[in-house]
């Protein structure tokens, strides 16, 4: 990736560098016999690991992989908003990186619009779940880091789930959990959870997120050709992952909550 | 229990040196006593190299990216490495999201120097075609969490990842004037020693701590960094205040030659770390 300014702030390497170029690779079906290349049915999302407490420096913190995609979150929360004016509610901060290795061209370390962008995804996903108005005069800031990105709709979804379990984490009153799943459509189908190839291979994806404890949706994000039957069936295929996802969610919280009274009583 | 809480972050010098004066740290550690290392290497498949580091609870993970430039008119087999870290407001209440603050350019410039004088990757040995084509080895840390002392752990993830680094096999066409890689075969970076560096805090003009965390380091009047290749110490720095004497039989230069001292006796245990990585 070229880096055409001279950054005084960081060690820079030569003015214009190239990723490597590889042959080109044969077409690998991406659907065989209705199972995906990770042996996954279409709306199948990726098996998910999440846990907290991985940032011992934030009030709460959170780490999720799900496939590849690995993303941590921290949260510092409640914090004095300073050089503001007073404020009956609290604001919500959310910032998002790409780590520069986390795809396959390397990211520059400016924050660009991507990064902003995807903040700015995550921040509408969470903003109806947070009890701000218990908040005033703090700033409640979200920060995550993504450090392996498979896929870029999958990648906001894990943040928003990351971030919902970093804000419970840290004891932040929200009205509920946030969970979030995203879908591409081609002609072969829904597919849930695409990865980098899949999304690439398809026409349109959506991205739904919302608190399923009051059965409201938060955010819904679609990029791409999809009609409007389609979009409102991809909506449904999200819908329906939502109970298995905020389960996901709990239990992590579950267990994190478990070792902190283990922690406590040694 | 709240008490001692209160205390420690009201008046945290005159906690620390109650502990001090019985020499033990808050965390349990002796004075010359590391943190445990954990290394995890190879986890990022977008990545031509990486590694996870946790000292202690200081996380850093660092990914090697290889891209392919021109070398310099004036030295047509030098490739390039590129370290940089990234401390930002994820890590610590302390920073604050935006450029990076002047920890993070410091800690580069370090780890560039140390990487650099240590010889680790020869500079020719990155060479695809002389005067055409060179590698360029991007190594980017991101510390996920800062509990002191990230030179450290920051380098220990940088020499890792570049232990784990694998480049395609490349080959300058003459004629397309372009460098086509192999998907199939990949070449390690040949790396025979790597630096490790210890750091050492001097509290107080007097104690010598080594490993500190982020409570201890605000409390320093200056650090001591040594770092090792392969037996022998290559560098000694100290940033700070310069160490005073507090009785006639310390000698500021045995201090860090104690460093030393106490950095070469550590060196196995960080070696037997790096070994399945290396």
């Amino acid at each position: 990736m070229a880096q055409p300014s001279f950054d005084r702030r960081r060690v820079n390497g030569p003015e214009e560098s190239f990723p490597p170029i590889f042959p080109d690779l044969p077409a690998e079906p991406l659907v065989t016999n209705g199972k995906r290349r990770d042996g996954r049915a279409l709306n199948d999302v990726r098996p998910i690991f999440l846990q907290t407490g991985l940032i011992s420096q934030a009030n709460g913190s959170a780490y999720i992989e799900t496939g590849n995609t690995k993303i941590a979150c921290a949260v510092y929360a409640p914090r004095q908003l300073k050089n503001a004016q007073y404020s009956d509610v609290g604001r919500l901060n959310v910032e998002v990186k790409f780590a520069p290795f986390s795809s396959k061209i390397r990211r520059a370390h400016l924050r660009d619009v991507e990064d902003r962008s995807i903040g700015q995804l995550v921040y509408q996903s969470l903003l109806p779940a947070v009890q701000l108005h218990l908040f005033p005069k703090s700033s409640i800031d979200v920060f995550i880091t993504i450090i392996e990105n498979d896929g870029l709709e999958s990648c906001v979804a894990s943040a928003s789930m990351a971030a919902s379990t970093a804000l419970a984490d840290a004891g932040i009153e929200m009205l509920g959990m946030v969970v979030s799943c995203c879908s591409a459509i081609n002609d072969d189908g829904i597919w849930l959870d695409p990865d980098t190839a899949e999304v690439k291979a398809s026409r349109g994806t959506l991205l739904l997120a919302g608190l399923p404890a009051l059965g409201t949706i938060t955010n819904l994000w679609q990029a791409g050709q999809i009609t409007s039957l389609d979009a409102l069936r991809c909506i449904d295929a999200c819908h329906e992952r939502f109970k298995d996802l905020h389960d996901v969610v709990i239990d992590a919280l579950m267990q994190s909550n478990r070792a902190k009274q283990a922690q406590a009583l040694s | 229990m709240a008490d001692v809480s209160a205390y420690q972050r009201l008046h945290p010098r005159a906690y620390y040196e109650k502990f001090l004066s019985e020499r033990i740290r808050p965390d349990g550690r002796g004075l010359d006593e590391f943190r445990e290392v954990q290394i995890t290497a190879g986890s990022i498949s977008t990545a031509d190299g990486s590694a996870l580091v946790r000292l202690g609870e200081t996380t850093v993970v660092c990914g090697v990216k290889a891209e392919i430039a021109e070398p310099e008119l004036d030295a047509p087999t030098n490739g390039y490495i590129v370290p940089n870290v990234e401390i930002s407001a994820i890590c610590s209440p302390r920073f604050k999201p935006g450029p990076p603050s002047e920890e993070a350019q410091v800690l580069s410039q370090q780890l560039y120097q140390t990487i650099l004088k240590s010889q680790m990757i020869p500079a020719n040995s990155l060479v695809i075609h002389p005067g055409k084509a060179v590698w360029t080895i991007f190594v980017d840390a991101v510390c996920i969490n800062y509990d002191g002392n990230a030179l450290d752990a920051t380098l220990l993830a940088m020499v890792s990842a570049l232990c784990n680094t694998r480049l395609p096999k490349a080959v300058y066409d003459e004629e397309r004037n372009t460098t086509f890689c192999s998907r199939e075969e990949t070449v390690s970076l040949g790396i025979q020693k790597v630096p490790v560096s210890m750091t050492f805090g001097v509290f107080d003009s007097y104690h010598v701590i080594s490993d500190p965390n982020s409570f201890e380091e605000p409390l320093l009047d200056s650090t001591v960094t040594v770092v090792l290749l392969g037996d022998e110490a290559i560098s000694v720095s100290q940033g700070g205040l310069g160490l005073a004497q507090k009785t006639a039989s310390d000698n500021p230069v045995q201090l860090l030659a104690n460093c030393v001292d106490v950095a070469k006796k550590r060196h196995k245990s960080v070696q037997a770390a790096l070994q399945p990585v290396a």
